[in-house]
């Protein structure tokens, strides 16, 4: 890494081209320290309860949190202390923190596994600090902020050897396992077309979850007394704050989301990636509304094609957001519901609306599919097992990984830098090598720049 | 009396055209012609109007402009060959530079008043106003006998387009929309291509503009502002309902305001599905369904799908017709080479079962080159205006008359519908069925509110 400066507050949040390092060198030159050297993490067994630290807590972070309630909460972090006031009501004896860095320093010996629920741009060095002390982690979706942390952070799984799980919470139900085992059965033949979609950005007809297409506020605001900023901030580039980030509408802002992709793409694509054994696309392409390097655009359509698998033939995945929708299949019968996010397989002998057979006719006429996949004990019950030593939970990280990165991939085709340069080209990408092939300059968007003092 | 002067060839001429278009099969087949023009609507017969006045081709035209800012100053320029004798706008500044161009021309407010004191110096009719003037405008222009050159979309409503219609076959005058791209080798070589067979039979189309240009998906303002002193607003609003003046409006914002505009699809819907209409022969759609960005009462969306499906068509198997708008567009085809542009500014791709076509452009490029071009079986045009201006003269009807417009603006505000109806097609698990001759939404009767819109008092059709 020697030709590498350290990028500081006064360049570009992007890095030049001549800084860049290509993703691909820099996951090779990751160190990581061998386990053997911290420990590892201990062994728990499954009579014993885990220790658990929660790395942003409001929000979906409570809810993990409870869900992981027959475990102990023993220490709690978050940035803003007004909103993650109800969780630390509901666990008094749990320490109480800001820094996820401090906590994990102070409670080490205290600590078996964190749960990370922050805003995306935090995922990946809070999950990595974790992992570096050998610490389970459970991380909300996506995995990271950009394709390289994924590819980095999953890495680093695989040498300390600790249990993961991402927060994809619906590949532990029956309805991704029909999808699955309905697919394999054959039931619509081999699959070469998928439709994934979600009206978010949208909620209803006229409202939204969150704002995308927006420049960035210019109002001075003073940051609340119970938030820390510049922790909240964390590795993104220095900005002043604005009630237009937090909580929860970062979604929409590059620097800290991943858009409706980000948000619904790890959950949807999940069970595609798992019927179709996907592994990582070839290419993918983009179109949407205006783009600016602030927000997220209001609607987009992402297009994935996947090669040759295992059996099953190349694919191409569209994904919808934003209120679009791919057209309602003919096989669907009046009256019947297309869904708000919803997935769309359509195979050489039939269609199935998620682990529907349609028409009707067809569902009756097939049955069901033998069952070959076994039944999770609950999304957040596989990791708890995992961490005593257990199976993998379903979305560990070598799983969740590449799934990340493809959606990741796919906000890169959403560039405004890139968009000219896109009408020429789809992105084709060299997965192993973690590098976009045919257009040098997009690979400057697989990773971001961390502010100093943040390092992954 | 020259616009008394009628002539027997002036009858046929009408007629011919009429025929002439049932055999080029531009959508209508006769039954559903004639029902149509047997509706309760009734029309002034011509005898008794007198019609339009016969004009030998070494004459010139007198021509008024109704609109002539903007657009329709460019309209206005490209019939300036002829006589230019009234102008109309509502907002004089906007006008201005168009009245300074054609000094003699009179000048008026109101369309209604100029036709009335200009009747008997006025041969023909520009119209560019905002959508919702279109058809207004262009009815009392039609019922006084005027030739009419109309900007796209022909009407805010489907029930306008139709009457309209109807109401210039009628009077046997000659009509052209403003949608210059059917005049185009483009619009030929597309028809020639795909009636040739270059990609065999066709049973998808996708269409894309990458407007709006204007806001979208935005409430009505509340804060209150001054009539400009140029701006006659209540004229401005015309048919359309009252509401209080405001910048947001106009000029050329009003696109995005559904009480007055048509959206991204009306906008340029015209333009880019003509050659798709041409080419395969398209009539009414059986059905139609719509998703967006979010689409409310008061504006259109930021972006939109609008999905059409057709029949069968004489010799053309049923299609599906996919229109994009506010920067989506279809996938990019494996057969366009890396490297060459596959913009979302517009464009057409057509999906042959041997073959696609971007544009007229065949694919992938070393397809087209070994194909060259198709026999040139269309004649080549004049140019837009020209063929307007020719057919005023007693030659041909132009392209896009309105026997071919009309049905052509009916499918683009379809489209509209389906988007105005798009949440709760989809809340009720539904696509739009259609019945076009009848102009009837099928299984959604509420949708039928939007087949025509009300005017407010003292305004008619």
């Amino acid at each position: 890494m020697k030709n590498r400066k350290k990028p500081n507050e006064e360049q570009n949040r992007k890095l030049s081209r001549r800084d860049f390092m290509s993703a691909a060198a820099a996951v090779a030159a990751f160190t990581i320290v061998p386990r053997h050297v911290l420990g590892g993490p201990r062994r728990i067994p499954p009579s014993e309860k885990l220790n658990i630290a929660g790395i942003g807590v409001g929000g979906q972070g409570s809810g993990d949190l409870r869900a992981m309630e027959s475990q102990n909460i023993v220490a709690l972090c978050d940035v803003d202390w007004r909103q993650a006031a109800g969780t630390f009501r509901r666990y008094p004896n749990a320490k109480k923190y800001k820094d996820f860095r401090i906590m994990l320093d102070k409670e080490d010996k205290n600590i078996d596994a964190v749960v990370v629920a922050t805003p995306d741009h935090i995922h990946a060095v809070a999950s990595m600090a974790a992992i570096k002390r050998s610490k389970h982690v459970y991380c909300e979706k996506p995995l990271t902020h950009s394709v390289y942390e994924a590819r980095v952070l999953a890495k680093a799984t695989r040498e300390y050897k600790v249990a993961t799980q991402m927060g994809n919470q619906g590949q532990a139900s029956e309805g991704t396992r029909l999808m699955s085992e309905y697919i394999w059965a054959g039931a619509i033949g081999p699959v070469r077309e998928v439709h994934v979609w979600t009206d978010r950005p949208l909620r209803g007809l006229n409202d939204v979850w969150w704002p995308q297409g927006v420049g960035r506020p210019t109002g001075k605001e003073d940051i609340p007394s119970t938030l820390d900023w510049d922790l909240w901030l964390g590795p993104a580039p220095q900005r002043p704050y604005s009630s237009a980030y937090v909580p929860f509408k970062w979604r929409g802002w590059w620097d800290f989301g991943t858009g409706a992709l980000g948000d619904i793409g790890c959950h949807r694509i999940d069970p595609v990636w798992r019927a179709l054994k996907l592994k990582y696309p070839i290419s993918v392409e983009a179109s949407c509304t205006l783009v600016n390097t602030e927000t997220f655009p209001v609607a987009s359509m992402v297009t994935y094609h996947f090669g040759a698998r295992d059996g099953f033939p190349p694919v191409k995945l569209t994904w919808y957001d934003g209120g679009i929708r791919p057209p309602r299949p003919e096989e669907l019968e009046d009256g019947q519901h297309l869904g708000t996010n919803g997935i769309l397989f359509v195979g050489d002998k039939g269609k199935m609306l998620e682990y529907t057979l349609i028409p009707e006719s067809k569902r009756k006429e097939f049955g069901t599919p033998p069952k070959v996949i076994p039944r999770s004990p609950g999304h957040h019950q596989e990791w708890i097992d995992a961490c005593k030593g257990g199976k993998p939970a379903g979305s560990n990280f070598d799983h969740a990984g590449p799934l990340a990165e493809a959606v990741l991939l796919g906000n890169v085709a959403l560039r405004p830098e890139l968009k000219e340069k896109l009408t020429r080209t789809s992105l084709l990408w060299d997965s192993k090598n973690l590098k976009i092939t045919n257009l040098p300059e997009a690979n400057e968007f697989l990773r971001c720049s961390y502010r100093k003092g943040w390092t992954l | 009396m020259r616009n008394l002067e009628r002539t027997a060839e002036g009858q046929d001429r009408g007629f011919v055209r009429r025929d002439d278009q049932l055999n080029k099969g531009t959508g209508l087949s006769r039954r559903d012609f004639m029902g149509a023009a047997a509706a309760a609507f009734t029309i002034v017969p011509r005898s008794v109007l007198g019609g339009a006045r016969h004009i030998p081709p070494s004459e010139k035209l007198n021509i008024a402009g109704i609109g002539v800012g903007g657009r329709g100053a460019g309209d206005l320029a490209a019939v300036s060959s002829e006589n230019i004798v009234a102008l109309c706008d509502v907002h004089q500044s906007h006008a201005a530079g168009t009245f300074k161009r054609y000094p003699k021309a009179k000048k008026y407010r109101d369309f209604r008043r100029m036709l009335d004191q200009e009747d008997r110096n006025i041969d023909a009719v520009v119209i560019a106003t905002p959508d919702h003037t279109h058809a207004v405008a262009t009815m009392k222009a039609i019922k006084m006998g005027k030739h009419v050159y109309c900007e796209k979309p022909l009407a805010h409503s489907i029930y306008e387009v139709r009457k309209v219609t109807e109401a210039a076959r009628e009077a046997g005058v000659a009509t052209q929309l403003g949608n210059q791209g059917q005049a185009s080798e483009t619009t030929r070589l597309v028809c020639e291509f795909i009636w040739d067979g270059a990609i065999g039979p066709v049973r998808e189309v996708h269409s894309w503009c990458n407007r709006p240009i204007s806001p979208r998906g935005i409430d009505r303002p509340k804060d209150k502002h001054d009539v400009p002193p140029t701006l006659d607003w209540d004229l401005w609003l015309g048919p359309a309902p009252e509401r209080p003046y405001h910048p947001c409006y106009l000029p050329f914002s009003w696109r995005g305001w559904w009480d007055f505009g048509t959206g991204v699809l009306g906008d340029i819907g015209c333009h880019q599905l003509a050659p798709i209409f041409r080419a395969l022969k398209l009539e009414y759609p059986t059905c139609v369904e719509a998703c967006s960005s979010g689409v409310n009462s008061e504006t259109a969306p930021l972006a939109s799908i609008i999905r059409y499906e057709f029949p069968v068509r004489y010799d053309f198997p049923a299609l599906k017709l996919t229109w994009y708008d506010g920067g989506l567009m279809p996938a990019r085809p494996k057969e366009l080479k890396e490297g060459l542009r596959f913009g979302n500014a517009d464009d057409n791709l057509f999906l042959g079962d041997r073959g696609k076509m971007l544009g007229h452009r065949l694919l992938p490029e070393s397809r087209s080159k070994e194909y060259g071009r198709p026999p040139k079986i269309l004649a080549r045009s004049p140019g837009h205006h020209k063929e307007w201006l020719d057919a005023c003269k007693g030659g041909p009807p132009a392209g896009s008359n309105f026997e071919v417009s009309g049905p052509l603006t009916e499918v683009v505000l379809l489209g509209n519908i389906a988007l105005r109806m798009g949440q709760k097609l989809y809340e009720k698990g539904l696509k739009l069925y259609y019945d076009g001759p009848k102009m009837k939404i099928i299984n959604l009767p509420e949708a039928n509110k939007y087949i025509r819109s009300e005017y407010r008092d003292g305004w008619t059709l």
